[in-house]
């Protein structure tokens, strides 16, 4: 099974949270570096302009000296701050006991430098000031020491990432709780479902109490459930049904076995009563041989074989088969347009003579079948009208339901045992088409279609 | 014709038996798989009736191992109407198939057709009792008087007087007259027979053309006796 939908939300709201908190964490943690950094800056700055103004006004002649013991003073009085002078005059130079920071100052380019035991971070700038007559061409420093800020820094990112582990989790719980809330409708409709059960097939699922959002799975699911009721419904008319078709002969030839059997008969009589066996044996055995191949067709097994050919040529030889039936009935067929589709021969030829049977046995003699062939982008179809009572728009879908027949009361004929139709719609499934019904203006149209991309 | 008959149900083997012997065929019979292929294998047949579910060794293995060694025409006889079946049994090298259940006409009719196969062009001109049938001209005359026919009427009486004192099955007929390859569930065939008995029987007071009930027709000559 998948996991569950409340743990899944969970997750993904705890996902959305830990994003949401990572980025606004992030834009935070930027601003306070720069402000960080800008800070330390402007106290160098402020520290470089103070010698820089010493050394552009300063007119005494060991200004060096003095500028140094001024240094010195700064130095003492802020640990944190940090100040070097370096030039070609040894007495214009101050800290020149450091390597590191002489080395920064001498290269220019020094931003951050390692003084004292043990190391400590300093940030630093140089800056330049060329000779005067006073003095000669200085290089000064002036650095604060960095490890305060990143420290702070490195605390805010501490507590940021504390922050967001918890906001994430307080996330994902929220989240469960509201999703547990949310699916409760879920809940109640499976309770509903899982009260229908064979027993009483008739129960459905409450749609008024579903929310929006369900309300069209609950359709969909009622929908189905009407679909498998009326499969359910017709499997069990079609069980009475077989029964009832395999009764008739069965109870014929049990009783006049029995009864010829009764008394010693000649080999005539005999011979007579194997006879009549025999010819209800060929009836079950079209019946068993009928239901097998609709049972084929309904477990998916497709026409095989399949050439082009003309459907209208086929029609022409159903009609020549079915010619003495027509004969007899004083009929006429008349065929309109033609298409050319893949088809299993024999299987199409037991269609169109099932349909055209099928409009012999309901027409009046003398009347005129009129057969149609369209060929469609995807899919040709043939139709049999003829002229007939109107049948109820009821019975039209029926049609083609195995032992169906419109009239009840019909009795079965025996030449056609109610599956002619459902064989039409089994040709039809095996081409991947479908069957059709209409009825109306005095003039009854059945057929059906094969797919011409089989 | 000497048949082998591989069966493990045995009143199907014994009804095939006594059908077959009754028609004038040597039957040998076999009940399993094993049994089955030592026949098949070390003894000359002119067609075996195999089936596909047999205890031991199954009908298709048969089949194989016979078809490496020789090609004795076989039909495979299948309880399952499956289509892989089929085409299996076709591509192992099976000359025909049949479904159970089947009638026995129709196995003999298949046996027949199958050792008939590939032997000389029969005759043109067929006699049964007084009647002849031209296929060349497409006549028929009985005594000395010509019999009128549509097309369809000599091509129903062409294959009856083909196979003169077969008993021939409304499905066989459907199939060798109108080309129409199923169980049809019409009654074109006994429409078409009424008719053409009414040409080349009613004026003549001795019958040919014969109704076996419940199995279809035969065509022949009865002796003297009027009528049916």
């Amino acid at each position: 099974m998948k996991n569950s939908i409340a743990v899944r939300l969970a997750l993904m709201f705890a996902a959305a949270a830990m994003v949401g908190f990572a980025l606004v964490g992030g834009a935070l943690h930027r601003v306070l570096a720069n402000e960080l950094m800008r800070h330390q800056q402007e106290q160098i700055d402020g520290r470089l302009e103070d010698i820089s103004y010493m050394l552009q006004h300063g007119r005494t002649p060991n200004l060096g000296e003095r500028i140094g013991d001024k240094l010195e003073t700064l130095n003492a009085a802020d640990p944190r701050t940090r100040s070097w002078m370096w030039s070609e005059n040894p007495a214009f130079r101050y800290g020149d006991d450091m390597p590191e920071p002489v080395a920064a100052m001498q290269s220019r380019d020094g931003v951050e430098v390692s003084v004292g035991t043990p190391p400590r971070p300093m940030r630093v700038r140089v800056r330049t000031l060329s000779a005067t007559e006073a003095r000669p061409e200085v290089r000064f420093m002036a650095g604060v020491d960095a490890e305060p800020f990143s420290d702070t820094l490195r605390a805010f990112e501490t507590a940021l990432a504390l922050l967001t582990l918890a906001g994430t989790a307080l996330a994902a719980a929220l989240g469960y709780w509201i999703a547990r809330i949310g699916l409760g409708p879920v809940q109640r409709l499976s309770a509903d479902a899982q009260r229908i059960g064979p027993g009483n097939r008739a129960q459905r699922l409450q749609l008024p109490a579903l929310p929006r959002e369900l309300a069209d799975l609950g359709a969909s699911f009622n929908a189905a459930l009407d679909r498998l009721d009326a499969a359910y419904r017709q499997l069990e008319t079609f069980s009475d049904d077989v029964a009832h078709e395999l009764r008739t002969p069965l109870a014929n030839m049990i009783g006049q076995t029995q009864v010829a059997l009764a008394r010693p008969r000649n080999a005539g009589e005999l011979q007579e009563v194997l006879q009549s066996d025999l010819e209800e044996l060929e009836r079950l055995r079209a019946i068993v041989a009928d239901m097998l191949f609709l049972a084929r067709a309904e477990q998916g097994v497709r026409a095989r074989g399949l050439v082009a050919s003309s459907i209208a040529a086929e029609v022409g030889k159903t009609v020549e088969f079915l010619d003495l039936l027509l004969d007899e009935a004083g009929m006429t067929v008349q065929v309109e347009g033609d298409a050319v589709a893949p088809i299993e021969t024999s299987l199409f030829r037991r269609a169109l003579t099932n349909l055209l049977q099928n409009a012999i046995q309901h027409s009046q003699p003398g009347a005129s079948v009129l057969v149609r062939i369209g060929q469609h982008e995807r899919s040709a179809e043939v139709s049999f009208s003829n002229p007939s009572a109107q049948i109820g728009s009821e019975h039209l879908p029926r049609l083609f339901d195995r032992f169906y027949r419109v009239d009840t009361s019909r009795r079965n004929s025996g030449e056609n045992h109610g599956l002619g139709l459902s064989i039409v719609k089994a040709v039809a499934l095996m081409h991947n088409g479908g069957v059709f019904a209409r009825s109306d203006g005095g003039v009854t149209t059945v057929g059906f279609s094969v797919a011409l991309d089989a | 014709m000497k048949v082998l008959i591989v069966e493990d149900e045995r009143k199907t083997a014994d009804y095939l038996y006594q059908g077959l012997t009754e028609q004038g065929c040597a039957v040998d019979l076999a009940f399993d798989g094993i049994d089955g292929q030592h026949m098949a294998l070390h003894f000359d047949f002119d067609v075996i009736v195999l089936d596909v579910m047999l205890p031991g060794l199954d009908g298709f293995s048969i089949l194989k191992s016979l078809r490496s060694v020789k090609n004795t025409p076989v039909i495979m006889l299948t309880a399952r109407d499956g289509v892989e079946d089929r085409v299996r049994g076709l591509q192992d090298g099976a000359d025909d198939y049949l479904v159970k259940p089947f009638s026995f006409l129709e196995l003999l009719a298949r046996l027949q057709a199958l050792t008939r196969r590939g032997r000389s062009q029969e005759s043109t001109l067929l006699r049964v009792g007084d009647l002849r049938v031209d296929l060349i001209s497409r006549k028929a005359v009985r005594g000395s008087q010509r019999i009128d026919l549509t097309a369809k009427e000599f091509a129903l009486l062409a294959v009856l007087a083909r196979r003169q004192g077969e008993i021939l099955s409304k499905t066989v007929i459907a199939e060798l007259v109108w080309d129409m390859n199923f169980d049809s569930n019409t009654n074109v065939v006994e429409v078409a027979i009424k008719r053409l008995r009414a040409k080349i029987d009613a004026p003549f007071g001795h019958s040919l053309l014969h109704t076996s009930r419940g199995m279809g027709y035969v065509l022949e000559d009865r002796g003297g006796e009027a009528g049916e």
